[in-house]
């Protein structure tokens, strides 16, 4: 006969609370959890009968006693039940087990009874367990133990939400799940070496926070934080995030030191958030490149090249690098470096499976611009092979029909040499005005390029147009004392000037408008005329001349190659966007654009 | 403006389904024969234009009129577009506008 409890027990004492005569009462056997004695006394025991799936309050006998005297039925035994009956208890939402005559089955078993809550028949030993079906007790009995915590610890248990910390206020705890574990690494600057490792954590309520810890205390909690378990924390300090360094949504980030109290919540089973994707396909990796937003990818692995071993010039450690190309069905490729264990652990996995042509999925990457566009692994990166998602079938299904055989080019080759005539190049990267306003952040480090199309929808008439510029060098010169013109560059007065256009016109498109910086050449194939000329009609031809002259380059549409950078202006950020390149709207490849714009929408 | 009867953007394809509607199509000019001209359709086959007059050989012509039987159009206007034109993008057009997005156009 089975050790194990007969599935649906408490349901059927419950069903049927009060039972005339032993023979109505079907083979009931339950597990003795949280035996304990009734106050001092030695012959009134109460436990919590458990079926695996609920369990009930209840209490032994008197005559029983002896059994657990003898140790013939410890805590964790299995009891077969001969005759009960179910109370009411005052005061609480739950019945009560009296349990009148049984017999021991099995004295004491190795673990509590835990079934899975989707299982029919037969119960699952584990260890740690996911959601279980709680009686009410049980539940009443956990909250309240969160809220009288005096008892257990020294510090205050009182939990304090995330978004609630600041630098100022010193002593709180916050009860967080670790989401995300980064490796211990090793460094070297101007005060010497350490070790640093962070960690991401996450509230009940959904706010996320980075931990890092430093030599010490790295060393001291880097066994201890374990991803997806739950731990109390106190006594860290905070401080406003680098943004430089910032990976989670926080205005602060928070330090532990070797005085931060670092305790394992139990009870609390360990939940491993499941890792979210948001792919982007490889041809619309254009616009990321060199941005500061890591990308997630998916596709299939065509080519894994050896291990290589970089020499990192900061200082002189060699770290494994090995890279990948990929394809997806965009017909495009992509190659992927793999750093450090990624390269490794998940690049060897990778080589030899290739001629199965795996389903990579990675999550993210950083896409810098070398040969176009390139994909680079960062210390939070996260590689799964031929996982488990739609997208994954999708790809495979796709690589099966046709990816094998098409051949791809790779989306990189598309942005090589930014000629002059800007007509051919206009058509990379791409973008609607609104995804450059939207994001305040771009170009913070460096310049982030982009090509749009859009009118002029204004020209602000009484702004300075353009400013003297020297003949030779093009710079700026200053009226020098007698006359003509003094130019600092060239260290030289000249009588005559040339003017040059500088000037910020306004520029719409369907998703939003901008102001564009504009400069002399584009300027020039702007309004039709040079800045000596316009200035010629402002003052000889009258103001009506010049207002018309700006109206008529109003509205007209124009390709554009733009650079997007921040810049500080008075303590304030400001995006500074400026025409790099002008090209004039070619209809019949805008309209093509337009065309395969328009199929990939009907795609998605 | 007259909208009681608007062309359909065709190719030589989607002539057939519209017999006896009103379409228009650009044809590049193979040859003029008296009063018709033959052209070749943004999708490559061959249409015949009725009761049109001559055009220079190469150019594209737009022709809007009556679809009349397998490949032919009554012609009521045309125009002379020149030779520069993109093909390919018209034809785009034409599969569009009478595929999915119909609604927009009729």
């Amino acid at each position: 006969m089975t050790n194990s409890v007969t599935p649906g027990a408490i349901s059927m004492l419950l069903a049927n609370p009060s039972p005339d005569s032993s023979s109505e009462i079907p083979e009931i056997v339950v597990q003795v959890v949280d035996l304990k004695p009734i106050g001092s006394s030695t012959t009134r025991f109460t436990f919590m009968a458990s079926d695996g799936k609920m369990k009930i309050k209840a209490m032994l006998p008197t005559h029983f006693a002896s059994e657990i005297h003898s140790g013939n039925l410890q805590n964790l035994g299995l009891i077969r039940i001969l005759d009960y009956t179910c109370n009411s208890i005052p005061n609480q939402p739950d019945k009560a087990l009296i349990v009148t005559k049984c017999e021991v089955v099995c004295p004491a078993l190795e673990t509590e009874i835990k079934s899975e809550v989707k299982e029919e028949t037969g119960i699952v030993l584990k260890p740690k367990q996911e959601m279980v079906a709680k009686s009410a007790a049980q539940i009443v009995r956990e909250q309240r133990g969160n809220a009288a915590p005096a008892a257990r610890m020294a510090m205050t248990r009182r939990v304090h939400p995330l978004v609630s910390l600041n630098p100022y206020q010193g002593n709180w705890t916050i009860k967080v799940r670790v989401t995300n574990k980064g490796n211990l690494r090793t460094y070297k600057n101007a005060k010497g070496e350490g070790h640093v490792f962070n960690v991401e954590l996450t509230d009940e309520d959904g706010t996320q926070i980075q931990a890092t810890m430093f030599n010490e205390a790295a060393n001291k909690f880097y066994p201890t934080f374990e991803l997806g378990k739950v731990y109390y924390i106190s006594k860290g300090s905070l401080k406003v995030a680098n943004k430089q360094f910032r990976t989670v949504a926080n205005d602060y980030e928070m330090t532990l030191n070797e005085n931060s109290i670092v305790e394992e919540a139990d009870g609390e089973g360990a939940f491993i958030p499941e890792t979210k994707f948001n792919f982007v396909k490889i041809d619309q990796l254009g616009t990321y490149v060199n941005g500061r937003e890591l990308v997630d990818i998916i596709g299939v692995v065509q080519n894994v090249s050896s291990t290589l071993s970089i020499r990192r010039k900061s200082n002189n450690d060699t770290i494994p690098k090995r890279d990948i190309t990929i394809a997806d069905d965009s017909n495009k490729t992509v190659v992927v470096s793999l750093w450090n264990e990624l390269a490794t652990d998940i690049g060897q996995q990778l080589l030899d499976t290739v001629d199965s042509a795996p389903v990579v999925a990675i999550k993210s990457l950083k896409v810098g611009d070398f040969q176009g566009v390139s994909l680079s692994s960062v210390s939070k990166s996260k590689v799964l092979i031929n996982p488990d998602l739609p997208e994954a079938k999708k790809l495979r299904a796709w690589f099966d029909s046709e990816g094998k055989g098409t051949s791809m080019a790779s989306v990189g080759s598309g942005f090589s040499a930014l000629s002059k005539n800007g007509a051919k190049s206009m058509y990379s990267d791409r973008v609607l005005l609104s995804h450059i306003t939207n994001d305040q952040t771009l170009g913070q480090d460096k310049p982030v390029f982009f090509s749009i199309k859009g009118y002029i929808s204004f020209i602000k008439s009484d702004q300075t147009m353009s400013y003297r510029a020297c003949k030779t060098c093009n710079k700026k010169v200053t009226e020098a004392i007698g006359s003509g013109y003094w130019c600092e560059a060239c260290q030289k007065n000249d009588d005559e000037c040339s003017l040059r256009y500088i000037m910020v016109v306004k520029v719409s498109d369907h998703s939003g408008e901008a102001w564009l910086s504009v400069f002399n050449e584009q300027a020039e194939k702007i309004i039709g005329c040079t800045a000596d000329e316009l200035n010629r009609i402002k003052s000889e031809e009258g103001d009506d001349k010049y207002q018309l002259k700006l109206k008529e380059a109003t509205w007209v549409p124009h390709l554009f190659r733009v650079s997007v950078a921040q810049t500080e202006y008075m303590n304030e950020k400001r995006q500074r966007i400026t025409v790099r390149a002008h090209a004039p709207l070619d209809c019949s490849a805008e309209s093509r654009y337009l065309l395969e714009e328009i199929a990939k929408m009907s795609l998605s | 403006m007259d909208t009681s009867s608007p062309a359909v953007f065709a190719n030589a394809e989607l002539i057939k389904m519209y017999t006896g509607r009103r379409v228009r199509a650009v044809v590049q000019v193979i040859r003029n024969e008296g009063g018709v001209l033959v052209g070749k359709s943004t999708d490559g086959q061959q249409l015949t234009v009725k009761g049109s007059p001559a055009f220079p050989l190469s150019h594209f012509v737009e022709v809007i009129g009556i679809a009349d039987g397998n490949q032919s159009i009554r012609a009521e206007i045309s125009t002379d577009l020149g030779e520069n034109f993109d093909a390919v993008a018209y034809d785009g057009l034409c599969q569009l506008a009478n595929g999915k997005h119909r609604k927009l156009f009729l």
